[in-house]
This record gives C-alpha cells, sequence and structure tokens, in this order.
C-alpha cells in the first residue's frame, strides 16, 4: 500500500478504516517527519510553569532535540527561549538555576537579560572594546520561542504558524470554561514521571477511550462503568472521554477537597479527561485536575510527566497531606496500570502482518479521531 | 586604601575563580582595571574593568550600572540604559 492509500484508509469513515501503521510507531524516520509537521508545527505542551516558580528561575529542556530555555523574569513573565547564544550557538544553560542579573554565555560571556535582550558583547570590538559597528545588539537577542502557560501547561508553537492560543484552542477553552480560574500545584507529592517503551501516539490513544477501562481499571468497575462515559470528539483538535460519576476523595473525617468556585451541577459528579493534541493529556474534576505532557524521546520512548492542581494553595497545608498522597497514589496507580497495555502495543508494532488495527466503530471514535489529525499533519 | 600590587590581585583573582565567588571577581577586576587607570594604560583599564561589568552584570550587582559607565566614558560601551 502507497502513502496514499495509507492516507486514505487511515481518513475513511471509522467502519471501513485502519490505524496508522507500524512505521508512524517505530520508524525514526517518522519520528523525525513528525517533530516538525506534528509538534513544531502545532501548539505542544514542553513543561509546566511550576518548573520555573520564581523570577530568575531558568531551567533547560530538550524539546525533540531543540534546546529550549525556560526562563521567568523578574516581573514573573515566563519566557521560552531557544538555549543558544547569538554568537557562536553555544548552550547558555546546562542546569536549572536562578538568575540573579543576566544570562551569561560562559563562551564569550555574552550576556542577555531574562527577557532576552543582548546586554553586553565583552571585546567583541577588540580586547577592552565592547562594541562594534558592525554588532547590532538590538538583531541579536534571545530567540524567543512563541508560547502560552494554560492551567499551568507551557505550550509552545515552534513554527510560529498557528493562530494565537486561544484562538487555536477556542472550543477547549470554551468547553471547559467554568475552569478558567488559578490553578495551585499540589507540590512535591503531587508531581511524577513515567517512562513508558512506547510511541508517544499509544499513550495519547489510551488516554482518549474508555474501551479499556473494565478490563485494565477493574478498580473503576465498583462504581464507574463503561456505559457512565460518553465520548469527547473534536475533529482536528482534541478528543477524549467524560464521566458521569466522579467520586471525590474523602479522608477518614469526611473531609474532602475544596471546589473549584462556581461550577455548574454537572460537575457535581462529571469529570471529563481530553487529549490535547499533539501532547498533552488532561483531566478537570470539581476539586482537582492534572496535566500529562508526553515527552517523546524517540519513537519507542517517551516520558509522561504528570502534574497534579487544586484551586487553593493546599500544597503546604498539612490537613491536606493525607488526602494529597491519596490523590496521587491513585492517579499514579491508575496510570501505571496502563503501562503494559501501551508497551505491549508498542511491541505490537513490530508485528510485520499487522495492518494498522480494525476500530470499534462505537468504542474507538475518539481514538480514530486522532488517527486522522496526525495522518494530515503528516500528509499534508 | 592600600592598593594592591598586579601580581597580588592575579592570585587573589585566581583564588577567587576557584572558589566561584562572583561578587569577589568583580570586585577584584574592577581593583585590577583602577591599578591599569593610574598606571595611565587605558585599554588594560578598559579590558579589566569589561570584565568586572560582565560579572557584575551576571549576579544583578547594583556596581554594574557604574561600571558600564565607566566603559561608556573610555569609549568601550553603551551608555547605561536611563531607568523610567
Amino acid at each position: 500500500m502507497n502513502a496514499h492509500d495509507h492516507f486514505a484508509s487511515v481518513l475513511a469513515p471509522i467502519t471501513e478504516a485502519r490505524g496508522l501503521s507500524n512505521e508512524h510507531y517505530t520508524s525514526p524516520t517518522f519520528f523525525e517527519a513528525e517533530k516538525r509537521a506534528v509538534f513544531f508545527d502545532n501548539w505542544s505542551g514542553i513543561g509546566f510553569g511550576k518548573d520555573v516558580p520564581e523570577p530568575g528561575d531558568v531551567k533547560p529542556i530538550d524539546f525533540l532535540g531543540l534546546p529550549v530555555l525556560l526562563a521567568r523574569d523578574q516581573e514573573g513573565m515566563l519566557h521560552v527561549y531557544q538555549n543558544t547564544c547569538r554568537h557562536r550557538g553555544m548552550i547558555l544553560v546546562e542546569e536549572p538555576t536562578n538568575i540573579r542579573g543576566v544570562i551569561r554565555c560562559p563562551y564569550h560571556s555574552w550576556c542577555y537579560s531574562l527577557k532576552g535582550d543582548l546586554k553586553t558583547t565583552p571585546h567583541v570590538g577588540g580586547p577592552g572594546q565592547n562594541v562594534h559597528e558592525s554588532v547590532d545588539r538590538s538583531e541579536l537577542g534571545l530567540i524567543e520561542i512563541r508560547s502560552h502557560v494554560w492551567h499551568d501547561v507551557i505550550f509552545v508553537n515552534v513554527s510560529a504558524n498557528r493562530p494565537a492560543f486561544e484562538t487555536d484552542k477556542a472550543t477547549l477553552i470554551a468547553r471547559w470554561r467554568e475552569f478558567e480560574k488559578p490553578v495551585f500545584h499540589g507540590g512535591a507529592d503531587s508531581s511524577f514521571t513515567l517512562d513508558v517503551k512506547t510511541n508517544w501516539k499509544l499513550a495519547v490513544e489510551n488516554y482518549c477511550e474508555s474501551y479499556h477501562l473494565p478490563w485494565v481499571h477493574p478498580g473503576l468497575n465498583s462504581y464507574s462503568r463503561l456505559e457512565d462515559h460518553y465520548h469527547i470528539e473534536e475533529d482536528g483538535q482534541f478528543s477524549g472521554q467524560g464521566t458521569l460519576v466522579y467520586r471525590q476523595l474523602k479522608a477518614e473525617t469526611g473531609e474532602t477537597f475544596p471546589d473549584f468556585n462556581g461550577l455548574s451541577e454537572y460537575w457535581n459528579e462529571g469529570a471529563e479527561y481530553i487529549a490535547v493534541y499533539p501532547n498533552v493529556l488532561m483531566g478537570v474534576h470539581r476539586d482537582h485536575m492534572f496535566s500529562i505532557v508526553i515527552q517523546p524521546k524517540d519513537a519507542e520512548t517517551s516520558v509522561e510527566h504528570v502534574e497534579i492542581y487544586y484551586p487553593e494553595p493546599i500544597a503546604d497545608e498539612t490537613e491536606f497531606n493525607d488526602l494529597r498522597q491519596k490523590n496521587a497514589v491513585q492517579w499514579k496507580g491508575v496510570f501505571v496500570e496502563d503501562v503494559f497495555v501501551v508497551e505491549g502495543m508498542q511491541r505490537g508494532r513490530h508485528g510485520l502482518l499487522f495492518d494498522g488495527g480494525k476500530f470499534s466503530p462505537v468504542m474507538d471514535n475518539p481514538t480514530h479521531l486522532f488517527h486522522q489529525w496526525v495522518a494530515r499533519q503528516l500528509y499534508r | 586604601m592600600v592598593t594592591r600590587t598586579k601580581s597580588a590581585l592575579d592570585k587573589a583573582l585566581v583564588e577567587a575563580h576557584k572558589a566561584g565567588d562572583k561578587s569577589e571577581i568583580a570586585r577584584l577586576y574592577e581593583e585590577v582595571g583602577n591599578v591599569f587607570e593610574a598606571d595611565g594604560d587605558v585599554d588594560g583599564a578598559a579590558f579589566y574593568l569589561t570584565h568586572a561589568y560582565v560579572f557584575a552584570l551576571e549576579i544583578g550587582s547594583s556596581r554594574a550600572d557604574q561600571l558600564q559607565e565607566r566603559l561608556h566614558r573610555l569609549g568601550r560601551e553603551v551608555p547605561p540604559s536611563k531607568k523610567l
């Protein structure tokens, strides 16, 4: 089957479609193609604001091989820069740190403010001569990457080709408008990562569907049955699932987490879990939300960065210690239960005779939508 | 104030670099720059005052603006920005 035929088969109606072929999950060539077509050309998640909480904090990260620097300036504004000096391309910051003054390149000491301005170019015109007529500092500031922070998730559009985040994600923002409120990270015990031997897409696809819940998460069967879940589908943007029977965690005293203010009654027992294409998985509940940024390491390896947030700053409130820890342990348990299926599907992608898979036309709709979106990015 | 010799300042700078004490590094480079300026060696002064300026900038020292102004007067740097 040639690429055109394969593209057509993925885009076919779900009753006839096949999933993305094996190479999309195993091939370094496809992984390389996805870097630009899927990640750089869209609003992709790369980290969290809580990773640079204080003015002056900087943190280098590797985004699909792109050296990136998260930086919070002295006014508290978050910037995302390419972590390279404009002089010779040297990596500027190697470890997370707090910058009291400027970012100094370790090679020739060109210095940048946290707002990206090039402040000085020592000896650029010769020893002791820090200016030269051909070196215009106003043109040589740090390369800023288009970024937006939503619910503390840092999104970037490296290619700067998409509409503004608020426009591009307007449908999702409107769907969750009741949650447009400050969120507070739950602290160290509300943060964990999972290293998974799987292509990033399989982690997204698994998150999208409730079909596997009865088998992989049997603990849910007693109170959150398959029929209590519904599909969420927004063609070209996001997909996922919702539940009608969210149960709040309770302490032995009966205490619960505080709720987000002003939520409608739907959220008393409703919760939603949405994959924000390409790589951010979010879950909203009346009393907490979580975000997962899936970091693709290579075609067959990913890291899931999970952070849990609350409507009030309870990270340091000892009365919530047990509940917070219980919530994190519970979610980690759920996500760990998924590891064997995403890793198993990844190993299955080496089965030469697998044809991309046949979708359930009733249960796999959100997953198929994601396949179609990926296909459209790659085969534009 | 006792003016140290260049040799003594060199030794102190090596120690300060080993210790990674950037505040002390900035202060010592400025002192070296002062010695060169007193000797009438403008190029030498500008070289060392540049190093003092860079390290002062890095640590957010209030000395940075004054060092920039000195370098600007020597024709080696742009003037400090006017603060609003």
